[in-house]
């Protein structure tokens, strides 16, 4: 039975769709899936990790951390920084690109300087805060006694709620240019009619901003919201560098966890299934998220 | 006639072709001559520029007796050098020897077949000419050595302003708990702080709470490894170190080794807890306090409780997974040489102490400005760093401990002292979860 030329074309059609998706589908799996089922495979596992030798312990990693008080306070203290230092970013980046969209004095001189805090090396920065909040010698601490709002120095880092806070500022200090350089790029596109539109109509600069930029800016803070949300997350350096977790646990996040299951206990299975439990959450999270955005636009 | 081999008229394309080669050979040259010559890595957590201008002086005299050798020299940090040698282990990308590593994680790493047996190098070296017993706490089950020390270390020495003193009335250096409390009482005032002791959760405070509990005559672990931090000997370390935490910086609740060395070397405190690199940071950084300093043995609860010195017994060890072991071994043993080592040690006089009876009486290690300025503290911080101890090796009874590392590691013993003297918990609460996480640790 003889084939017709078209369907012979189909199949070579097909055959180069394959080809071509293949060197995608190879990297894919190499950076994503791999890893992923590594991570999954080694947290049925309690493995020393200098030798990653051990015995197939089956979900018992999963069970130990449920299990945990370390888990739950480690995941509420991601929580609260995330969301803590997310808002801050929001709210700063917004209101900080809203500014150099002004026609102000030496804006681009401006709009470069704001991102110095974003491409400042993370150890550079941390340890620029720490002299800054150091008891003894700190600027801070010296301002307030000096001015009289305080007779001892404020304890920053070594005592909560001062720890987390500290965190949130430095967080939200360090990650806005990020939202400052997304934002101030849409605001850019918004057509000025939009706003002489809504002059004619009456509307005050609050009213301009919540019913003409906002609205406008909801793709662009959808895209920011989701991808600072996974950053911060599972920020570590930041926040290993300023308080190590303390006091006690107070500010230990997930990722300080993963890192303390897998060096400093040399234990690579219960830190995998810590890796494995973060992913579900954020996953999770970024689902809900991003349903309700789509539910928001649709209706 | 075109010419197609023509490339832009001048050239033909098998020119071009030998042209690129002959770069490429020439290019692959030196990496060539790099990969005749055999690479040792040289991976070290003291890094003090000083000590690194030594180390290369030593790696230069290596490499000139041995033709072909290059040593690579990679400092670690204090506090990060476990994860990096866990990676580098785990990876199989090991270093080819690692200086000053505590002795408790050598321990550790030969309890798992991570490092070579170290008994030929200490035979190079001489094992007569080493302190008699210095090399016992890197004696393994197996009775083979997993390393030797590279210096003594004596960590929880009490450092005094003796200016202060002076002015304070007080005529010696505090030998118990009550005359220490005392002494900062009287020591604290002007804007000088009493002390700096560390309360942070970091091993810095576990590693010199371990002393208080020590100085109150208890310990971590029996002798036979059974956890016994739940005592007597631990409620009044900790009753002690809350009492005196108003003596300290209020920032000391996020302290470390580095904070409380800069508070004590800066003058915003007139006692200090450091080894003797206090000396080298005062001279040169806040040279006006040189003549004002002394040191003593920590004190402890009474006078009938021997001092309890915490030594980390600095090493030299080699990875099983070197490839170069033979000359991983002539380079260990020839950091001892004394040209190099007395460089070594004079980097940081007072900080790490000669392991070798031979460099203590040298001429050569004796003539340094600041171990002659300082020969009564030296000598202090000598004989207290060879009676020392530490975690992995709490007293001559004791039985190694390769789990030191991670019990430190873990953050327990920070954690109970934050969980007491910080959130004011209950002690016995607190001390039974410490027991259990120091024996889930032990478990493991």
């Amino acid at each position: 039975m003889s084939r017709s030329p078209q369907a012979l074309l189909e199949r070579r059609y097909a055959r180069l769709g394959l080809l071509l998706i293949a060197p995608t589908i190879v990297v894919f799996c190499a950076v994503i899936v791999y890893p992923l089922l590594a991570a999954i495979y080694l947290s049925l596992f309690q493995l020393y990790t200098p030798t990653l030798e051990g015995s197939f312990v089956g979900i018992s990693n999963y069970r130990d951390l449920l299990a945990r008080g370390e888990f739950w306070i480690s995941l509420r203290n991601t929580l609260v920084w995330t969301a803590g230092t997310l808002s801050l970013q929001i709210v700063l980046g917004i209101g900080m690109a809203l500014m150099l969209h002004q026609a102000v004095w030496f804006r681009s001189l401006a709009r470069s300087l704001i991102l110095f805090p974003y491409f400042v090396s993370t150890v550079v920065a941390v340890l620029v805060w720490r002299w800054l909040f150091n008891d003894l010698y700190g600027i801070l601490n010296h301002m307030l006694i000096g001015s009289g709002a305080v007779d001892m120095p404020v304890d920053y880092l070594g005592s909560m709620p001062n720890a987390m806070i500290s965190m949130i500022l430095v967080g939200a200090w360090k990650y806005f240019p990020f939202v400052v350089i997304a934002v101030l790029a849409r605001l850019q596109t918004i057509p000025d009619t939009l706003y002489e539109a809504a002059r004619i109509d009456g509307a005050g600069p609050v009213a301009r901003f919540f019913d003409v930029t906002l609205p406008q800016l909801r793709d662009v803070l959808v895209v920011i919201i989701l991808l600072r949300a996974i950053w911060d997350f599972k920020e570590f350096d930041l926040i290993f560098l300023l308080t190590g977790g303390g006091p006690v646990i107070s500010t230990q996040t997930l990722p300080l966890l993963v890192y303390k299951e897998a060096f400093a206990l040399n234990q690579m299975g219960m830190a995998a299934a810590y890796a494995v439990v973060m992913m579900a959450i954020m996953l999770v999270f970024m689902v809900v998220y991003i349903r309700r955005t789509r539910e928001k636009d649709a209706s | 006639m075109h010419n197609d081999h023509d490339i832009g008229g001048t050239h033909s394309r098998r020119t071009l072709l030998k042209a690129l080669i002959a770069a490429a050979a020439a290019g692959s040259l030196p990496l060539r001559a790099r990969a005749q010559r055999t690479e040792l890595r040289w991976w070290t957590p003291q890094g003090a520029p000083a000590q690194l201008d030594a180390y290369r002086y030593q790696i230069a005299a290596f490499e000139a007796l041995h033709p072909g050798v290059s040593v690579v020299l990679e400092p670690l940090s204090d506090e990060g050098y476990a994860p990096q040698l866990a990676a580098a282990f785990s990876s199989g990308q090991v270093p080819d020897v690692v200086t000053h590593l505590p002795s408790f994680s050598v321990q550790s790493y030969y309890a798992k077949g991570l490092v070579e047996p170290f008994d030929d190098v200490i035979e190079a070296i001489g094992p007569d000419d080493f302190y008699p017993g210095a090399n016992d706490v890197f004696r393994a089950a197996d009775g083979r050595h997993v390393a030797c020390g590279i210096g003594n270390s004596a960590v929880n020495i009490l450092w005094l302003r003796t200016d202060i003193m002076q002015r304070v009335g007080l005529e010696r250096a505090p030998e118990t708990w009550d005359e220490f409390r005392s002494a900062l009482q009287k020591l604290q005032g002007r804007g000088i702080y009493g002390t700096a002791l560390p309360y942070g959760r970091n091993t810095a405070t576990s590693l010199v709470f371990i002393g208080f509990i020590h100085g109150a005559g208890g310990q971590v672990f029996t002798p036979d490894l059974e956890v016994a931090i739940d005592s007597e000997a631990t409620r009044n370390a900790l009753e002690f170190y809350r009492e005196i935490r108003d003596f300290s910086p209020i920032g000391a609740t996020n302290y470390s080794w580095g904070e409380g060395l800069t508070a004590f070397v800066s003058g915003a405190t007139a006692t200090g807890l450091y080894t003797g690199r206090v000396l080298t940071n005062i001279n040169e950084q806040n040279p006006r306090l040189s003549d004002h300093i002394t040191c003593a043995l920590w004190p402890r609860l009474s006078r009938d409780i021997p001092p309890w010195t915490f030594n980390d017994f600095p090493s030299v060890c080699i990875p099983a997974q070197s490839r170069h072991k033979d000359l991983a071994r002539r380079l260990a043993a020839f950091l001892f040489e004394p040209e190099g080592y007395i460089r070594q040690l004079h980097a940081a006089p007072g900080h790490v102490l000669p392991v070798l009876q031979s460099i203590s009486e040298d001429p050569r290690y004796l003539d340094n400005a600041i171990i002659r300025k300082y020969r009564k503290e030296t000598d202090l911080m000598a004989e207290a760093a060879a009676s020392g101890f530490n975690l992995g090796y709490e007293s001559s009874a004791h039985r190694s401990n390769e789990k030191a590392g991670e019990v430190i590691a873990s953050g327990a013993i920070a954690d109970m002292v934050q969980r007491v003297v910080l959130n004011r918990e209950n002690v016995d609460r607190v001390l039974a979860d410490t027991t259990r996480a120091i024996a889930a640790v032990m478990a493991r």
